[in-house]
């Protein structure tokens, strides 16, 4: 019986129409969305504490990082957010196997990301810019550097770690999707699920600026 | 309350002008930063990535198309980070630091 029910998409029992139970969704998710800007935020405002401290050594520390692969990145992570969005496009439209794809694309766009910033890492590790584990960096700045990549660490590998989560949703709601849990009337997993696609997009598009571009002339 | 939601299908011609868009402020950002404006260059960064940010909010997240207490809820977000990093910054830019005596 419940199984029976649940393959029929109806509305949970707490909702009076499907309307309302998508309106519940939308609101709960941007409620998640705005914690998560305080989470990031909280980092947000102690860089911002210690750029204005030290702003010479953020200069230095920002132009060791990798200005091609960020920008390249940024453009990943961007173009991740068009197939996003035209995914749900496609649910709303009950195009179930565009949706497929389009989810497809969109994880794949952000395992792109993910394997750049890899290969980032790995070269940092190489130029001894990695905190605590293998750092050196000489003359007066040194600190105001190390700082600098530490909160480069903390705030990347944060944000790869929604990244990843954000893959791993997407993959669960293309599985419901090629099961065809989703039609005309109820397509919210993708719609909610998009909206977290999306703010991890907004969080690189504030990271990249503060950590690749404070200083390259 | 009403529990009626509007469905608005973006059309494909502009999910791709939003990304047009958004490759154009990416260059943009990129291009300012190669160039030496002073304090210029952290004002442009910041205002292109506010830009790209309302764009992806308004068009891809449909706050634009969706119920208007979503953008009630969105911009509490941001009011509250600017909240902190104000007045945060408040003390840190207008107090001296006292070494304690001890």
């Amino acid at each position: 019986m419940a199984a029976e029910v649940l393959t029929r998409n109806a509305t949970a029992e707490q909702f009076d129409a499907p309307g309302q139970e998508r309106a519940a969704a939308g609101l709960g998710m941007w409620v998640f969305l705005a914690t998560e800007v305080l989470f990031f935020g909280a980092i947000l405002a102690s860089y911002t504490v210690l750029r204005v401290r030290v702003p010479d050594a953020f200069a230095a520390g920002s132009q060791r990082t990798d200005m091609f692969w960020g920008t390249v990145e940024t453009a990943v992570l961007l173009t991740s957010s068009t197939t996003m969005a035209w995914a749900v496009r496609a649910a709303q439209l009950a195009k179930r196997s565009q949706v497929t794809h389009l989810l497809a694309a969109t994880m794949g766009l952000g395992a792109v990301f993910f394997a750049i910033h890899v290969h980032e890492y790995a070269h940092d590790f190489a130029d001894k810019l990695v905190p605590g584990i293998r750092f050196a960096y000489e003359g007066p700045l040194a600190g105001g550097v190390e700082l600098f990549f530490f909160l480069y660490y903390v705030t990347t590998l944060l944000h790869l770690t929604h990244l990843t989560i954000g893959v791993a949703v997407l993959g669960v709601v293309a599985m419901l999707n090629h099961r065809g849990r989703f039609d005309r009337s109820y397509y919210t997993p993708v719609e909610i699920a998009g909206l977290y696609w999306h703010f991890v997009d907004i969080v690189w598009i504030f990271l990249f600026p503060l950590f690749y571009l404070v200083s390259r002339t | 309350m009403s529990t009626k939601t509007t469905e608005h299908v973006a059309a494909p011609a502009s999910l791709v002008d939003v990304w047009l868009a958004l490759m154009a402020l990416l260059a943009v950002t990129v291009g300012s930063a190669l160039v030496h404006l002073g304090s210029l260059n952290v004002v442009i960064n910041l205002s292109v990535s506010v830009a790209k940010t309302l764009l992806v909010a308004t068009f891809y997240m449909h706050l634009r198309s969706r119920e208007p207490w979503l953008r009630v809820v969105a911009a509490a977000g941001v009011v509250w980070l600017a909240m902190l990093i104000g007045l945060s910054l408040v003390d840190y830019l207008t107090r001296t630091e006292l070494p304690s005596p001890w």
